[in-house]
């Protein structure tokens, strides 16, 4: 009889043990899922923002006479006119080099998040500017402007990979 | 010989009750455990479930912080204190008219608490500068950093890109120049 008590005493203790354990466990692991919160590398509003900032830049290629220095939107149009800056500098090339600095400073890849960055402007089929820069990983996050060059519509795709 | 029996007997309801006594005592005995095994338990995790609480509290107030810093700097370009209006031409979105801000940084005491944020800071990104220069009026507009309060960005932050407008002089007139820049906003995380 008093063996027998001894046994379901510790089978009990035994089990509340167990119930004890299990539950503190369950509780940790309930904390750090709950804690587990992390903030995007890149958000959506930046990418947003970033097309429309660097459209307004004010580049140093002037139309027609200075100071009237042409946006980086307006020297889209002129590129894709194939007109010159009062200087005589190639639109294009201007707008390939100022755009090619812009994402240089803005989106560093070198030990930031941001793993590299795709800027595609095009009007119709034909690409005015392809920018690739980097590794193009899964995570990624993007954005369109759309404009009308020309008469044609034209898209300006900005993606940047982390 | 009845006098035997009678003791045997006796004996026998003594020991009887010396059983009975223990067996309750084993059941007191078990019942103790079993509350002490309960107790405990309930202690443990009213205690862990008051951790939680707690951490969430303080979690959800940075979090709080964070979503009205992010909806701020989404949005902050646009506001009247800083957005470029009309004097630029046409109504320019994420733009932010840098003569408005220099003037704005001199009365920012009237502004305390107005964002609820500890700081905002506009850097210029492009053209890049060498070093890092802090606007004042005496320097401006050949400065790269435009700090609203005097003190430093402390705690997390938050940015956004603006266009950074301004009006340059050029022979007597004066013509619109934007550049690439970020708004930062900082919060303290708590």
């Amino acid at each position: 009889m008093r063996t027998k008590n001894k046994k379901a005493q510790e089978e009990m203790i035994g089990f509340a043990l167990i119930i004890i354990i299990v539950a503190v466990i369950l509780l940790i692991f309930l904390g750090f899922s709950l804690r587990t919160h992390q903030k995007e590398l890149v958000e959506s509003y930046e990418v947003d923002s970033f097309i429309q900032s660097f459209l307004q830049y004010t580049s140093d290629c002037a139309e027609g006479h200075e100071p009237n220095y042409a946006s980086i939107q307006k020297l889209i149009f002129l590129c894709n006119r194939k007109e010159r800056c009062t200087d005589e500098r190639d639109s294009c090339e201007v707008l390939n080099t100022t755009l090619t600095q812009i994402l240089e400073k803005s989106w560093e890849i070198v030990d930031r998040p941001t793993k590299g960055y795709e800027l595609n402007i095009s009007s119709g089929n034909k690409d005015i500017i392809l920018i690739k820069t980097g590794n193009f990983t899964r995570n990624y996050k993007g954005s369109q402007q759309n404009l009308i060059i020309g008469g044609n519509p034209s898209d300006i795709i900005f993606v940047a990979y982390y | 010989m009845l006098n035997q029996l009678k003791t045997k007997i006796i004996l026998q309801i003594v020991s009887y009750g010396k059983m009975k006594n223990r067996k309750a005592q084993l059941k007191i005995k078990q019942m103790t455990f079993m509350l002490i095994a309960v107790t405990l338990f309930f202690a443990l995790v009213g205690m862990f479930v008051l951790v939680i609480k707690f951490s969430d509290i303080r979690e959800a107030a940075t979090e709080l912080e964070e979503r009205n810093a992010m909806l701020l700097v989404s949005k902050l370009a646009n506001s009247p204190e800083f957005s470029c209006g009309g004097a630029f031409d046409t109504p320019r979105l994420n733009c932010i008219d840098a003569d408005k801000v220099m003037i704005l940084r001199q009365h920012i005491e009237k502004y305390n608490d107005f964002w609820g944020v500890s700081n905002i800071e506009i850097r210029k990104i492009y053209p890049a500068a060498n070093s890092e220069i802090l606007c004042t009026l005496e320097n401006y507009p050949n400065c790269n950093i435009i700090r609203l309060r005097s003190k430093e960005i402390i705690g997390a932050d938050l940015s956004n890109f603006i266009s950074l407008c301004r009006k340059e002089p050029y022979e007597g007139d004066y013509y619109n120049k934007c550049e690439l820049a970020r708004i930062m906003v900082s919060y303290e995380e708590k």
